[in-house]
């Protein structure tokens, strides 16, 4: 994946052509300098060492701007912008998106509000075949232990509801390579089907959410395929714009990934990859409208009247990422330098550890947090995020990580074992001084002889 | 109309609309003032300042006033009954998951019907044959006249519908009632239909009134229905897109779900629909605001409901004269949208002419105001087949009316007919192509020629007599004749050609 091309960038096109409207292309010809960067994000909160990009994403000014350029254009003459230029834009859009991601063909990508919707959209064809017949009761979806709630719950709803069973594959963390992923799975995996369950379809992460990890799709897609799991719906919500991503490559039969999270769009927005095959022309858009029946891609294109502006952005998003040196690329590398950087700066400072190693982090990190802290329960790791937040204006996600076995997992420096984690994100907004924030902020804790014992009693 | 609000003021809060369009369309996708907006873009930034802060500590505390705000609008017993949702779509896409689900749990039966009206709008036709007849059910239409004399036509059709739908031993599991139809637009009787299907042991009842909040009386618990749905940015200034859904008995229907599972599965619907994930959810938080819009005008919303009423009898009664045409509904099923009847010599003959009629009213005339085509009954003579729907809010002015006026006279006098779009090649707006040519005049048909198919991106403007410019453009492909019309018999500038490669 080379640097990525607007299609259709003639500025002499400009002209009176008001239906096609691209804003005047950048006249700089250096890259944005700290400083610029600086001022495209000067609407975040001042003070707040904001190192979760992975939970909400971010969107610089300039893209928020050319937002408001659409927004004010529905507002302006609503039925022209619906008739005349919002299906051609969303085209415009989703055509961009399957060079991104090197899908053959723009049929195969659909743009959706974001992960959760393209879960309930491929488990609701799940659900169907459950009940016409197509599968039979009993028949297994296959998941992985940490997958993303909503969908954990997307799951229930169409699939133990309609009479089919879950396998849950749990993969290890700490982890210390691909290989281990790899061996679980297909542990995971046949177990599960030791009792002659058909596996109708297999939801993998490319990047788990918590804790997060990357996780070697392609391999567990074509273990999926040998395994005789009819399909892969792999859950990719972290990866456009953090990882490479190739779509064929990966051979899955549905890609979703956010586009809000690491590829500057305003929320939301996400692209669902549906590989050409029979089955796929029966998925549906749960909304429905008077496009039923014409496709995914069309179908999603209107679920009614709302606000689609934040669906109309990857032009200018491109344009934005190619300020920077080396494009989306240059920006995926150094995000992922910095963060290990910093990630191994903690660690050093606290005594602990990376939750796995290097080349399995994107842009994000799980760093090891120290024993005292006293994370030992999913409660615990919420409300030390809380009080991070409001005693520190320190914004981390934390996790729990229980230990597999009461005498075995990863200490710290003072022998403790190590059950939280922070999850790290660097993006091209932060600087060194956020993570010096958080360092301090824990140092400070351990000082205080804190521990989240004391937050739950409060709580009490 | 007295409001508090000066004219200028109100110019200013809709300054935003294209000042020279005639926007006779408020029904299709609302409008919302500058002030509701900049309140709307206050929520946006507080969430792109700290979103996790926004997300943990405001965004359910502002969706619940919102829901409260709506529960005393519509005279709901209890907020819980309240779930805010994207549009009246996602509502029968809520209410109709849940009816599937009795059908592959068994407790509804193969062949259980639906009763529906034929002028139910399109998505929901669509989403009742995607849930309710996939999943095994019938639905059987209402048939309305239209034009209509009284709501005991209305009645009279509703009634039929549902003998046929209990006929044969089979269960009317769901009715689903228009309070103001869409296309064509009518104020149904809601409250003497849904007490009709409470007499007839109808399951489930759902009242699509995407219209109704904002320019009808809305009082659920007086309707009684099962379900209530509107939208909120049609007539109520809310920005795109809110609407809200309205469960009567919601202890009675713990397994009613958003289809968009997040970790809310199983909260209770109103909970599940404040949160599907990561999204703009600013819209939803801006009903009070719009609330304190609607309060700067003398009489409220009250008020402005009657004020819009009266002007859109007004100018609909102005335009049948003026055509000697005539109303497509008695005034009192008027809401604040009226259908006019259309000079039946424009030969609006289908749909299709009437889409492409309104086209030509914006293109040409800058005129915004959608055409409902209805098939004539045998026998008629000489029959209206068009009427326009004509909205009035706040923001419009007689001018408005007299520009559409002038638009049909003008097209009447130069003896246009729709049967001209017929002599067009078909033209598909919904595609990206657009072609350019270099065209010449062949009497009234013209044609473009694009000289060099090996280029990818061929360029050039054709001229043509009567003023018309129009353009076409090839992109992806080469295009060998891109025909297009000269408008015969009237002015028209910057018609856009956008179509496929013929």
């Amino acid at each position: 994946m080379g640097e990525i091309r607007n299609h259709g960038d003639h500025p002499e096109e400009e002209e009176d052509d008001h239906h096609i409207n691209l804003p005047k292309k950048p006249k700089l010809s250096s890259f944005l300098t700290q400083s610029q960067i600086h001022h495209e994000f000067a609407h975040h909160q001042l003070g707040v060492a904001r190192i979760n990009n992975g939970s909400f994403g971010s969107c610089p000014a300039s893209i928020i701007a050319a937002q408001k350029r659409w927004q004010l254009k529905f507002l302006q003459q609503p039925d022209d912008f619906f008739f005349n230029q919002l299906p051609a834009q969303i085209l415009r859009s989703r055509t961009l998106i399957k060079d991104l991601i090197n899908a053959d063909d723009v049929s195969e990508v659909s743009i959706v509000d974001n992960a959760t919707t393209a879960a309930a959209i491929v488990l609701q064809h799940v659900g169907w075949a459950f009940a016409e017949g197509r599968f039979n009761k009993g028949d297994a979806v296959v998941m992985l232990h940490c997958a993303f709630q909503a969908v954990k719950k997307s799951i229930e709803a169409y699939v133990t509801r309609a009479g089919g069973s879950v396998i849950v594959v749990h993969l290890p963390f700490p982890v210390n390579s691909n290989e281990e992923i790899i061996s679980e799975f297909k542990l995971g995996l046949a177990k599960g089907k030791l009792n002659g369950r058909k596996v109708r379809l297999a939801i993998i992460d490319h990047i788990t959410s918590m804790p997060s990890v990357i996780i070697p799709v392609r391999e567990l897609v074509q273990i999926c395929r040998e395994e005789g799991v009819n399909q892969v719906f792999v859950d990719a919500a972290h990866s456009v714009g953090s990882i490479p991503v190739d779509v064929k490559n990966i051979g899955a039969d549905f890609y979703v990934s956010n586009l809000h999270k690491w590829f500057f769009c305003p929320p939301s927005v996400a692209l669902l990859y549906c590989r050409k095959s029979s089955l796929s022309s029966d998925l549906h858009h749960p909304v429905v409208s008077h496009e039923y029946g014409n496709g995914l891609a069309i179908e999603s294109a209107w679920i009614g009247t709302r606000d689609y502006s934040s669906q109309l952005l990857v032009p200018e998003v491109i344009d934005f990422v190619n300020r920077f040196e080396g494009g989306i690329h240059g920006i995926m590398s150094k995000n992922h330098e910095a963060v290990i950087e910093m990630a191994k700066m903690l660690a050093k400072s606290w005594g602990t550890n990376l939750g796995s190693p290097p080349e399995m982090c994107p842009s994000m990190a799980m760093v090891g947090l120290p024993s005292s802290l006293g994370v030992l329960s999913d409660n615990d790791a919420l409300n030390l995020r809380n009080h991070l937040r409001e005693k520190f204006s320190v914004e981390v996600p934390i996790h729990y990580q229980p230990l597999k076995d009461a005498e075995v997992g990863p200490r710290d420096e003072r022998c403790g074992f190590i059950t939280g984690y922070a999850r790290i994100s660097h993006q091209v907004y932060n600087t060194i001084d956020d993570y010096l924030k958080f360092r301090d902020a824990v140092s400070k804790l351990l000082q205080d002889g804190f521990s989240c014992r004391m937050l739950a009693s409060r709580e009490q | 109309m007295n409001h508090k609000l000066s004219p200028m003021d109100l110019g200013s809060e809709f300054s935003h609309h294209d000042p020279t369009v005639a926007r006779i369309n408020n029904g299709s996708f609302g409008s919302c003032p500058s002030s509701v907006i900049q309140a709307q873009q206050r929520y946006q930034l507080r969430f792109l300042g700290q979103p996790d802060d926004f997300y943990f500590n405001h965004l359910k505390p502002s969706i619940l006033q919102s829901r409260q705000a709506i529960k005393t609008l519509i005279n709901a017993s209890h907020v819980d009954e309240i779930s805010i949702v994207d549009n009246a779509t996602t509502a029968i896409a809520i209410v109709l998951q849940h009816l599937m689900w009795r059908f592959f749990e068994s407790k509804f039966n193969p062949g259980d019907t639906a009763v529906m009206f034929q002028y139910a709008y399109g998505a929901f036709k669509k989403s009742v044959e995607a849930y309710f007849t996939r999943a095994g059910g019938h639905v059987i239409e209402v048939k309305m006249p239209f034009p209509l004399t009284s709501n005991d036509e209305i009645i009279g059709a509703f009634k039929k519908a549902l003998e046929l739908g209990k006929s044969d031993n089979r269960k009317v599991r769901l009715a689903v009632i228009d309070h103001i139809t869409s296309m064509p637009s009518v104020v149904i009787p809601v409250k003497e239909l849904v007490k009709m299907c409470r007499d007839e042991g109808v399951d489930c009842i759902f009242v699509d009134a995407a219209h109704a909040v904002g320019s009808i009386e809305v009082d659920v618990q007086e309707i009684g229905a099962d379900f209530y749905t509107s939208n909120l940015n049609k007539w109520l200034f809310c920005p795109p897109s809110i609407a809200f859904l309205h469960c009567r008995n919601i202890p009675q229907v713990p397994n009613l779900h958003h289809p968009m599972v997040s970790h809310e599965y199983g909260n209770g619907i109103a909970m599940e629909s404040s949160w599907i994930g990561t999204r703009d959810y600013s819209a939803q938080l801006v009903v009070p605001k719009a609330l304190e819009f609607i309060n700067r005008f003398e009489g409220g919303l009250d008020g402005i409901r009657k004020w819009n009423h009266q002007r859109v009898t007004e100018m609909a009664e102005m335009l049948v004269r003026v055509w000697g045409t005539n109303l497509g509904t008695p005034l009192d099923m008027c809401s604040s949208m009226a259908m006019v009847g259309l000079p039946a010599c424009l030969g609006i003959m289908s749909d299709s002419d009437a889409l492409k009629l309104r086209t030509r009213l914006r293109d040409c005339f800058k005129v915004e105001v959608p055409i409902y085509y209805r098939q004539p009954n045998d026998g008629e003579v000489d029959p209206v087949r068009g009427y326009a729907r004509i909205s009035h809010h706040i923001y419009n002015t007689v001018d408005d009316y007299y520009r559409l006026r002038d638009a049909i006279c003008n097209l009447v006098s130069s003896g246009f007919t729709c049967e001209v779009f017929s002599r067009l090649k078909e033209v598909n707006r919904s595609t990206v192509n657009k072609f350019r040519g270099v065209g010449e005049d062949r009497g009234g048909r013209w044609a473009a020629e694009i000289r060099d198919p090996h280029r990818k991106k061929l360029r050039g403007v054709g001229k043509v007599k009567n003023g018309v410019r129009v353009q076409s453009e090839v992109k992806n492909g080469a295009l060998n004749n891109a025909a297009l019309t000269s408008f015969d018999g009237f002015e028209c500038v910057d018609v856009d050609g956008v179509g496929d490669a013929l």
